[in-house]
């Protein structure tokens, strides 16, 4: 467990000091903020999919929850910047434990079937609000906060790293202490947990609600970054698919697993969107710029990358059920 | 006279029109063992799952120290002090022998430091100190069922409900498993036992309960059980009373 906080200390030093090396680069450090906020949505689906076992289809709910409350409040109060994001996280934890109390009274596919129906929820009511934007969504203007630079990138990296390095050090917590024996006995069976004295109702609520309300302050500093949200970006049903599939590609239930994950599939989508590929093969001489393979790769495989980690995932779910993280463990355990 | 530790009163249950367990009544004293027996389908299973908040009971009350816990829910039985194991083994597959016994000891102590002492502790008993580290999934049906034991005792139980806990052992596990059981009674647990080995059963219990076709047959002495002529025929068949 010390390595693993080393670990962790170890990776939020070497991402702190990446801005510094990296100068004034907008389109890697968009990457960058892109990835950590992926990887800190399936470190904190993890505690509740990965731990507890019980699959959430509908994350996007509480990250659009998060970025829609925080946008409502800084564009139409005067409430300062870090109570608008704690408005953001009680109103998601509220649906959270709103979905729990109901929905974990029932074992089995039920919660993963009524995580998608809340999300549905959640996201045509914010489509038909008017306080919302409704279709158009929501843009967000003049804001402050001390004296930084919100129109700089910086901030927002390390804004999202904090809740990245946050969302690891309570999942490393969690998993070593009482209630992460519980949540894995959870997931392992339920009935042998009830038997051991174990309230599932009462954990499984627990493990929805943090994931909740770290999913949410992701959804806060989205908002505030990209100045402006509507439901398709920050609660459709894709996103919440994308937070699974990276938690499944890295690694379920493993600490480094949504980490490693999300730096793959963000890279994978924007190499797939940039058609590296075809750019590749066009520069190494392979293929010309004319060649109908060029253009196949740049009309289709660029809207593709969706298809292309759904293969993944099946390849993953067939050989490699730790993710891809199993790979360099499998060695150790035995 | 001090009340008994667990007390099952004209305790039913019926699925459908089918009555499983059919006013049932027994008692277990404390540091007692008892035996549950009965052919297959008498419902000696059904009446554990009833007693531990597994199934709601149709009608009828199961008191445990002094407490009515019927209709409680599985958690809190076992927090009150009353723990299973299972006929068809339920190991925390993906987690190791020693994370599986530190998830019961946590039913005791929220600190992961002494539920881990607690662990080793129970694994020294059950003689499985050296192998705490491999994954639960992995063992063979004997480790399986010894760690199930283990895992259970670990929540620091009063009264200890064994499911078929000899159930796929061989000879000299048996031996091994009765030992440690009396050695579980010898520290101040009550053990409820389901049992098909009647060479087992007689030699552990201070008292056995027959159970057939979801009603109480016969109690007991082991040496009334094994000379009553209905007991035996519904083991033998009629034609053996008389032998």
């Amino acid at each position: 467990m010390t390595k693993q906080w080393a670990g962790i200390a170890a990776f939020a030093a070497l991402a702190a000091s990446v801005p510094f090396f990296l100068g004034d680069n907008p389109y890697i450090a968009d990457i960058l903020i892109t990835m950590l906020m992926m990887a800190s949505l399936a470190s904190a689906w993890n505690i509740v999919g990965g731990y507890a076992g019980q699959f959430s289809f509908g994350h996007a709910a509480y990250f659009g929850t998060g970025a829609y409350t925080t946008s409502i409040l800084l564009t139409t109060s005067g409430i300062a910047l870090p109570l608008c994001i704690g408005a953001g996280i009680l109103a998601a934890s509220l649906i959270a434990l709103l979905t729990g109390a109901i929905v974990f009274r029932l074992r089995g596919h039920y919660f993963a079937l009524a995580s998608i129906a809340v999300a549905e929820i959640v996201r045509l009511t914010a489509h038909n609000l008017e306080i919302t934007g409704g279709a158009q969504g929501l843009l967000i203007t003049d804001i402050t906060f001390g004296n930084l630079d919100l129109n700089s990138k910086e901030p927002f990296y390390f804004a999202m790293l904090f809740l990245l390095v946050t969302t690891l050090a309570i999942s490393l917590l969690v998993r070593h202490s009482r209630a992460g024996y519980f949540l894995l006995a959870i997931r392992e069976d339920q009935d042998a947990a009830a038997s051991l004295g174990i309230n599932l109702y009462l954990w499984k609520n627990m493990a929805l609600i943090v994931s909740a309300a770290l999913a949410t302050v992701a959804g806060s500093i989205y908002a505030i970054y990209i100045r402006f949200i509507d439901t398709s970006a920050v609660l459709s049903l894709r996103l919440s698919i994308e937070i699974i599939l990276t938690t499944i590609i890295g690694g379920v239930g493993t600490l480094w697993g949504p980490v490693l994950g999300a730096a793959l599939l963000v890279s994978l989508a924007e190499a797939l969107r940039t058609n590296l590929a075809g750019e590749l093969l066009v520069n190494s001489g392979i293929i010309t710029e004319a060649s109908p393979i060029e253009s196949f790769l740049k009309n289709n495989l660029a809207h593709a990358h969706v298809l292309v980690y759904g293969i993944i995932t099946v390849l993953c779910i067939l050989n490699l059920p730790k993710g891809i993280l199993g790979l360099f463990r499998r060695k150790q355990r035995t | 006279m001090m009340a008994p530790l667990l007390e099952i009163t004209s305790l039913s249950k019926h699925f459908g029109g089918n009555a499983a367990v059919s006013d049932v009544s027994f008692s277990v004293e404390e540091q007692r063992i008892v035996g549950l027996i009965g052919p297959n389908g008498s419902g000696k299973t059904t009446l554990f799952n009833c007693i531990t908040g597994y199934y709601p009971a149709s009608s009828g009350r199961v008191w445990f120290s002094g407490r009515d816990v019927t209709g409680m829910k599985p958690d809190r039985v076992c927090r009150l002090g009353m723990v299973r194991t299972w006929q068809r083994v339920k190991p925390l597959a993906g987690l190791s022998i020693l994370e599986n016994v530190m998830t019961g000891a946590f039913c005791r102590t929220r600190s992961a430091t002494e539920a881990r002492m607690i662990a080793h502790e129970q694994l020294r008993v059950i003689g499985m100190e050296n192998v705490t580290q491999k994954t639960a999934g992995d063992l063979p049906i004997g480790l399986k069922k010894k760690l199930e034991l283990a895992r259970a005792l670990a929540t620091g139980p009063k009264l200890l409900l064994l499911d078929e806990v000899c159930g796929g052992l061989n000879n000299t596990e048996t031996q091994e498993l009765l030992e440690i059981i009396r050695g579980i009674r010898e520290k101040g647990t009550a053990v409820v036992f389901i049992e098909h080995d009647m060479k087992a059963v007689t030699r552990l219990c201070d008292r056995i309960v027959v159970l057939k076709s979801g009603k109480k047959l016969a109690e007991g002495l082991p040496s009334e059980i094994t000379s009553n002529p209905a007991v035996i025929a519904a083991y033998l068949g009629t034609g053996y009373s008389h032998a």
